[in-house]
């Protein structure tokens, strides 16, 4: 399975999560294949690992104003309350939803792990990632999904068994 | 009466969501308790009164599936609801946690009537029509 196959899942899960939670509307959606770069000094980044009989590595980056829209609407607090603490907890948990989201619908008859998400800060050069831009409402998300070459990436499986 | 629930999930801000929902769902809540892994809902369920848990699955230290495993095979605990809320909506893993004893399985994301529809069911009453 390569990181392009998940194109649809990507845009359905991302579009169910954004508006079931966090009252977020897609507009538009649109997936390159190609390598992550580093978040900007104005974005969040986090990334989590999953393991099934897929391995892998999904990541979301968005914008610092768009995420504290996006931790009101899920915490349903006021913007002004948050603190920055509280942004990337839920930029976090979005990470966690989406990765899970896509992976149960790859996965729906064995069971998989998820490790926990972790600021993404600098970018592997050694990643072929899905990325998929989506407009909203409420601004831009990206995300990305990397899928492993042979699906036995021990290194990052150890990062997995740590949470298990 | 007033219904103690204990909310397992290493996302403070998932916490802080499933009790906000919880709040608006019409219970009498006399006590929110919290825990950011089973080892530590362990420590809680020990040492508190406890109608329901809630608890998520991927959590560091003890999982959802070994906190479940633990309540259920011990005599104090295996009495308390399980209603678990996971990102996890694989088949596999749901029949796992049902067949292992949890009491219900919510699939995050989730619309806040189905968490309120679930308790009503382990907690007894009816759905708050407003929700």
């Amino acid at each position: 399975m390569q990181a392009s196959d998940f194109t649809p899942l990507v845009v359905e899960c991302c579009s169910e999560v954004l508006d079931s939670m966090y009252f977020t509307t897609v507009l538009d959606a649109s997936s390159s294949v190609g390598h992550p770069s580093a978040p900007q000094a104005d974005e969040l980044a986090f990334s989590l690992r999953f393991r099934g009989e897929v391995h892998g590595t999904f990541g979301v980056l968005i914008g610092v104003s768009m995420a504290r829209m996006l931790a009101a609407n899920f915490l349903g607090e006021e913007e002004e309350a948050l603190t920055e603490i509280e942004i990337a907890e839920v930029v976090g948990e979005l990470a966690n939803m989406l990765c899970g989201s896509i992976v149960s619908r790859v996965e729906g008859k064995s069971k998989f792990a998820l490790s926990h998400p972790e600021p993404f800060m600098a970018a592997p050069t050694d990643l072929e990632s899905l990325f998929s831009r989506f407009e909203t409402d409420n601004g831009m998300i990206h995300t990305w999904i990397a899928i492993d070459a042979d699906g036995l990436d021990a290194a990052a499986d150890q990062t997995v068994e740590a949470v298990h | 009466m007033a219904f103690s629930i204990l909310i397992v999930d290493d996302s403070p801000a998932m916490r802080r969501v499933v009790r906000r929902v919880v709040d608006l769902s019409g219970f009498d809540i006399g006590k929110y308790l919290e825990a950011g892994d089973g080892c530590q809902a362990l420590t809680v369920l020990h040492a508190e009164h406890v109608d329901l848990i809630v608890t998520d699955i991927n959590m560091p230290v003890m999982d959802g599936e070994q906190l479940l495993l633990a309540i259920r095979s011990d005599r104090d605990l295996a009495g308390i609801p399980v209603l678990v809320v996971s990102t996890d909506q694989s088949a596999a893993r749901v029949q796992y946690m049902m067949d292992h004893g949890a009491n219900g399985y919510i699939s995050k994301p989730f619309v806040p009537a189905a968490l309120s529809e679930q308790m009503y069911k382990l907690l007894g009453g009816e759905p708050d029509a407003g929700f």
